[in-house]
């Protein structure tokens, strides 16, 4: 499975905002490296610009397990997926 | 020659040498042309301007070319339309309708962002162009596309209005239609654009392509007499047109060609999909994505990919966000058709009631100069409008019945008043 850096925009909202989520994906999927490279929270919601890097196939199972508790996962228009 | 310096991003500022990108590769910033405004002054004047074609390539030094333009030859410089008569029905002293549902040759404000983008993707040589729409971009993006000879796709979401789908596929571009709303079809699109090599123009030619919305400011600045509207009333869609037209005013200020009246600008959304205004309410930096429901469909887009600097400019300038609901945007295109006489698509609807709105409130004042931004026609979304007028029964060509009918027509219908005496 070849290796890639994916950039996304992540959207906390209803609450959580306040859930350590990304920690929760980082022990479920250890392979998978993040860097927060831009943030910003309010009482109600947060943005995270995040570069994920790894095997396609288990960032993408990360990202869905994200989704899954509740976090919006968006790409990075024009630019998301770069070969690695 | 070009006064074009760097694409540099909008967050930490990093310049990037040109080419079609998008986003910073440190913080995922929107990546924005800049310009060396130093070198324009004393050569991009007021004469110079005057001097150049009647379409928005007279303001090519101030847009992100190299050369000279290759699509869009007769879009822009679009009516700016002293509304004194809609000004009278409003209790206004000054009031302009900017109307960008006479643009060329597509009939919508996106005229202005294709040419521009289209000029960049022969400059960085692709042969095939595409869009995320809601419905106007694709049929621009098709337009200009058929005179330029690129092959073109446009992607749209599966329930747009027949007219915007028919005016497009005219073209020959291949549609793709997508189940969902608009804000999926933009998130494949972005997966499009890094699988295929195509210029996506409001994806991977997005710098360029929202440089192409500064026109609509700068024609503004310009049919007035070189002065800026006092308040500025732009509707907020994916979050392009309302930024450019501060970025428009602001460079036009900063080389001197019109005085800085510290101009305000406001932002109109329906309140089906209004998450700026919703966030502007709220005294909130960020918004929250929502699901559009409503009939102005050209503007639904509930995650706006530039709706944070929509927010930005909004609160630097002194201005307001304002939302209204369908029947509002129904009964303010009737307004603006029956006053004025131009017809514009629920969009312009939006805008318009918006501003009555925002006057209403006091958040724009009687006696400043205001101009209202009409982005689109209502040609191609007649069928919204249908059912908000009694028609009469057909009559048999005799005198006799029309004598009768025109008796009826009289009761039901207002006799117009005079257009006011236009004032110095």
């Amino acid at each position: 499975m070849p290796k890639i850096t994916n950039k996304s925009w992540l959207t906390f909202e209803g609450g959580r905002q306040n859930e350590p989520c990304l920690w929760k994906m980082a022990t479920r999927f250890p392979g998978v490296m993040f860097d927060i490279r831009q943030a910003s929270v309010q009482k109600d919601i947060g943005i995270m610009a995040v570069l994920f890097e790894g095997e396609e196939d288990e960032v993408k199972a990360a990202q869905e397990y994200l989704k899954e508790q509740g976090v919006r996962v968006d790409p990075v228009e024009g630019g998301s997926n770069v070969a690695g | 020659m070009s006064y074009v310096k760097s694409l540099r991003c909008k967050e930490c500022h990093t310049d990037y040498a040109l080419g079609p990108l998008t986003v910073c590769d440190n913080d995922f910033g929107p990546l924005e042309v800049a310009y060396d405004y130093e070198a324009m002054k004393g050569k991009v004047t007021r004469a110079s301007i005057e001097a150049g074609p009647r379409s928005l390539w007279r303001y090519k030094d101030l847009l992100p070319i190299e050369g000279e333009p290759k699509a869009g030859f007769n879009s822009g410089f679009t009516p700016l339309i002293k509304a004194d008569r809609l000004a009278a029905e409003l209790g206004v002293k000054e009031l302009y309708i900017k109307d960008d549902s006479a643009n060329y040759p597509s009939f919508s404000y996106k005229d202005r962002v294709v040419s521009v983008a289209l000029t960049k993707a022969i400059e960085f040589g692709f042969d095939t162009v595409g869009c995320a729409s809601t419905g106007n971009l694709a049929h621009s993006v098709a337009a200009h596309a058929a005179a330029a000879g690129l092959r073109a796709f446009v992607m749209i979401p599966d329930d747009l209005e027949e007219g915007k789908v028919v005016g497009s596929l005219v073209f020959g571009p291949r549609m793709v239609k997508i189940k969902g709303n608009y804000d999926d079809v933009n998130r494949l699109c972005s997966q499009i654009a890094d699988k295929y090599n195509w210029a996506i123009v409001n994806v991977n030619l997005r710098p360029y392509y929202t440089e192409g919305a500064k026109t609509h400011g700068f024609e503004i600045a310009e049919q007035m007499g070189w002065r800026l509207p006092q308040h500025t009333v732009s509707p907020v869609a994916g979050g392009t047109i309302l930024p450019k037209i501060y970025k428009a005013y602001k460079e036009f200020i900063t080389l001197g060609l019109v005085e800085d009246n510290s101009p305000k600008i406001y932002g109109a959304q329906a309140d089906g999909c209004n998450p700026v205004v919703k966030a502007l309410r709220e005294g909130q930096e960020l918004f929250h994505p929502q699901k559009p429901n409503t009939i102005a469909k050209s503007i639904a887009i509930g995650n706006p990919a530039d709706g944070y600097y929509v927010i930005q400019d909004i609160k630097e300038s002194g201005g307001w966000g304002e939302s209204a609901s369908d029947q509002e945007i129904l009964d303010a295109v009737k307004l603006l058709a029956r006053t004025e006489g131009i017809f514009t698509e629920p969009a312009g609807g939006t805008t318009l009631a918006c501003t009555i709105k925002l006057i209403q409130s006091g958040k724009i004042p009687r006696d400043e100069s205001i101009c209202v931004c009409i982005t689109g026609n209502g040609l191609k979304t007649v069928e919204v409008m249908q059912g908000q007028f009694a028609t009469s029964p057909a009559i048999n060509a005799k005198m006799s019945e029309f004598n009768e009918l025109v008796s009826q027509l009289e009761e039901t219908h207002t006799t117009p008043s005079p257009r006011p005496t236009p004032t110095a």
